[in-house]
């Protein structure tokens, strides 16, 4: 039955060749499509290294002289921003609450360093962020040691002045682990005269929710209170189950309670929000594509209803004489169905040859045998999918003609 | 005749009801998406109030400073802008605002009301962005100069502090503990117009600690530029002189070891929409051609489905146009009234498409506009001048006429092609 089928094919190659065109076509940008989506979705489940959940972002001010609190006698600001955390620290529904400068996730503000042990060195070509931060910062953002540490022994380890690097600190020089390299001291380009001593490796902390992580370096070091004034990122994690409340009631003491000489108060935003507008360009692509990708499925699942429409009533007359010599409905049905899927197989073998050179050339993400198969795979599944929808309802018309009206027209 | 071409269309979709609802609703998405993404594009680009001189203006909304310690990307201080861009001659306006709107508490007698995105700028942000007052008017130059904290407030937020929009010029607020007039209010402003946009204006001069806060040996500080030229056929001239005076510029601070990198700015409108990254200079050329492939696609994929079925479509008619050519039609009318036909549905879906589009630019305008990089917490306001200008209608009709000879120039072609005689015999 195949052989004849695909003889038959071989023999209407004329009508046929649009679809096979427009399948092929299809199957190309569907690759696109699949293998943009598949690097993004198996990129975001890669462990981020750090939680947002419940984390807030509070930003502190200084009042203008302008004011009328201003008060002009008070100038020790780092003073009066630990104090302020002291009382942010104190409150019943934080967990933890820290300082930084620019070191909150999905922050568009970056410092980075250059660190070197012995002869090695990174962050001259790549980047290493340098998160720079009060010891509980990794307790809000519950950042992990690769060794299984939890976030209070990293911050421990921050509290005696040293520092945390990420686990794969070094990976660009073959050594994957950074374990063995506990206790030793490295130099930063920050202060070439002191030598910082490692505390802890820490699990890959990822920089954007759609990085695999593996070109994420980091670094975290303390800052004393004279850098106080400057930290102006203060971040902190509520308790699981005390989100309901907090911004509001924060908002109430933010005029009496946590004014602090001349701070105050300006905005309180929470991480998700944060992180969604961060990572807007990046969604918006997804978003793109997603849609895309379902406008080629619809206009598969259109054309090829209209096509076989068509051919089935120009067949009227092919199919009942098929009946009449014995085939059965169901084999009318499963012919209509492979002519399809036969079309869709040979336009997938040129589209591969096709997807092939699109990865060399550079214009989708790297080439790795096992993801261009899966993706292949996938988006031929999609595709057939959509043929198979749309030969079905001129497929069920086909099985119910009935051979002796449709031989009496002839 | 024209009648009967309409009379004859219906008959055709009549004939073959599935046939016909699966190519409108084939065009018909794909004008859709084809709209949505020009319209993606176009809110960008596209002048509305208050940018309604869009097509005027140049950009400069960051600096490239480098120094001995490497080079740093940031906003302007005040005195490098007045030195580079306020002394141009060629401008019809030029103006310095805050680049990032901070969102500070308001509140009437001292109990916290809500945050608001506020705005600093000079007096002739006013000349160069068209707002519209419903109440008082704003901050003029001597009021600027004095560095009198009276503010220009969005009508949403004259509600939320007073209960009414009208009237309330003159009386005050507390703006981040420091009392605040309300020198006028205006109707509110889409994050769209994003040069425009915040909820609360107030003279720059009233932060002057803020104004002496600068990096980069004062080079950088929070302010963006924007310039509005003349005329748009000025464009050209006002960017060489920005340009020499940021070449003048680079003399003077040589002997301080910093360079201003200048990666060709100012910046029209469209190059400022693909600005994203200060140190690299928007590639308007690939934009072009990545959103020319796009298009491409939209048309293409949609154009080769309805190819096959017009041309099936046609093969039915083939013994009509046999006889028709036997009584002396030429090959070039029939090919002409198919197009026409044709030409109906594709508008009619067309419009269909068209109107589908605008309905989805208003529910999900979060996620179709919002610009990358802004930090809001407010959706981007969208509604019909802003949506639709003359502009929009004409891609429409453009693409739906590309479309329509796409998907029916080679099936009409092929159908005119045959001998009369195997026309009729109905041999295609």
């Amino acid at each position: 039955m195949n052989k004849k089928l695909i003889r038959q094919i071989r023999n209407e190659w004329r009508s046929n060749l649009w679809i096979f065109t427009e399948l092929l076509i299809v199957s190309v940008v569907m690759w696109f499509v699949v293998d943009y989506m598949y690097v993004m979705i198996s990129n975001y489940y890669v462990p981020r290294g750090f939680d947002i959940s419940h984390c807030y972002l509070i930003r502190v001010n200084n009042l203008p002289p302008k004011s009328r609190e201003y008060n002009p006698a008070d100038t020790s600001y780092n003073d009066d921003k630990a104090e302020l955390l002291n009382r942010i620290q104190h409150r019943p529904d934080i967990e933890a609450a820290s300082l930084s400068m620019a070191s909150y996730p999905y922050d568009g503000s970056n410092s980075t360093a250059a660190i070197s042990y012995d002869t090695i060195k990174v962050g001259t070509d790549d980047w290493v962020m340098r998160r720079l931060v009060t010891p509980d910062f990794v307790r809000v953002f519950r950042y992990e040691g690769a060794n299984g540490e939890t976030p209070e022994q990293l911050a421990e380890q921050l509290k005696e002045g040293k520092i945390l690097v990420s686990d794969n600190l070094f990976a660009e020089h073959n050594i994957p682990s950074m374990r063995n390299y506990v206790g030793k001291a490295f130099k930063l380009d920050i202060d070439s005269t002191k030598k910082y001593v490692l505390g802890a490796t820490m699990k890959t902390v990822k920089y954007l929710d759609f990085d695999s992580g593996k070109k994420n370096f980091s670094m975290v070091m303390t800052l004393g209170k004279e850098y106080y004034n400057v930290m102006d990122e203060l971040c902190v994690r509520v308790k699981d189950n005390m989100d309901k409340d907090f911004v509001n009631n924060l908002w109430k003491d933010a005029d009496k309670q946590l004014r602090v000489g001349n701070l105050f108060i300006s905005d309180i935003q929470s991480f998700q929000d944060i992180r969604t507008n961060y990572q807007r360009s990046e969604t918006n692509d997804m978003r793109n594509y997603l849609l895309g990708g379902a406008f080629l499925m619809l206009n598969i699942f259109l054309g090829i209803l209209g096509t076989f429409w068509f051919r089935t009533q120009q067949r009227k007359g092919e199919i009942a004489l098929m009946k009449a010599l014995g085939s059965s409905s169901r084999d009318v049905f499963v012919r209509e169905i492979a002519e399809g899927l036969i079309i869709l197989t040979a336009a997938t073998v040129v589209a591969a040859v096709l997807d092939l050179n699109i990865a060399y050339a550079g214009l989708s993400t790297e080439l790795e045998a096992g993801r261009f198969a899966i993706t292949v795979l996938i988006s031929y599944l999609l595709t057939a999918l959509m043929i198979v929808i749309g030969i079905w309802f001129p497929a069920r018309k086909a099985m119910k003609i009935q051979p002796a009206e449709a031989l009496h027209d002839e | 005749m024209n009648n009967t071409i309409f009379k004859q269309t219906w008959q055709q979709m009549h004939e073959q009801p599935l046939i016909s609802i699966v190519s409108i609703v084939g065009t018909a998405l794909s004008l859709f998406l084809i709209m949505l993404v020009v319209m993606i594009k176009q809110v960008t680009v596209a002048p509305f109030a208050p940018e309604s001189n869009r097509d005027r203006m140049l950009y400069v909304k960051f600096a490239s400073i480098g120094s001995p310690d490497g080079e740093s990307n940031c906003p302007w201080s005040i005195s490098s802008v007045n030195t580079i861009y306020k002394s141009m001659k060629t401008p019809q306006a030029v103006s310095a605002y805050t680049s990032f709107p901070s969102r500070m508490p308001l509140s009437v007698d001292e109990t916290k009301a809500f945050n608001a995105d506020v705005k600093l700028t000079d007096a002739a942000f006013w000349k160069i962005f068209d707002f519209s007052f419903i109440d008082g008017k704003p901050y003029d130059e001597a009021a600027y100069k004095a560095g009198i904290a009276a503010a220009v407030i969005d009508r949403t937020t004259a509600r939320k502090l007073f209960g009414t929009d009208t009237g309330v010029a003159g009386r005050t607020f507390s703006l981040g503990h420091t009392s605040v007039k309300v020198a006028g209010v205006v109707s509110d402003v889409s994050t769209l117009a994003s040069a425009a946009y915040a909820q609360v204006w107030l003279p720059l001069t009233v932060e002057k600690e803020g104004l002496n806060e600068t990096t980069m040996n004062g080079i950088g500080g929070i302010f963006s530029v924007v310039i509005l030229a003349r005329q748009k056929s000025d464009l050209k001239k006002v960017h060489d002189e920005a340009v020499a005076n940021v070449n003048k510029f680079n003399l003077a601070i040589k002997k301080e070891g910093m360079k201003l990198i200048n990666r060709n700015r100012p910046y029209d409108t469209e190059k400022e929409a693909l600005d994203f990254s200060a140190n690299n200079e928007p590639d308007v050329a690939a934009e072009y051609i990545t959103g020319g492939i796009i298009f491409l696609i939209l048309l293409i994929v949609p154009a080769v489905n309805l190819s096959s079925m017009t041309h099936s479509r046609l093969r039915q008619r083939i013994s009509e146009i046999g006889i028709r050519r036997a009584f002396g039609c030429t090959r070039w009318s029939i090919a002409r009234q198919i197009l026409t036909e044709n030409m109906i549905v594709t508008l009619c879906a067309g419009v269909l498409g068209l109107l589908l589009s605008v309905a989805c630019a208003y529910g999900c305008n979060e996620a179709l506009f919002t610009r990358p990089y802004t930090n809001n917490i407010n959706a981007p306001m969208v509604d019909v001048s802003i949506l639709l200008h003359l502009s929009t209608f004409g891609y429409a009709l453009a693409f739906c006429f590309v479309l329509n000879l796409l998907s029916t120039g080679i099936p009409a072609w092929h159908a005119c092609r045959t001998s009369i005689i195997n026309d009729l015999n109905g041999r295609g």
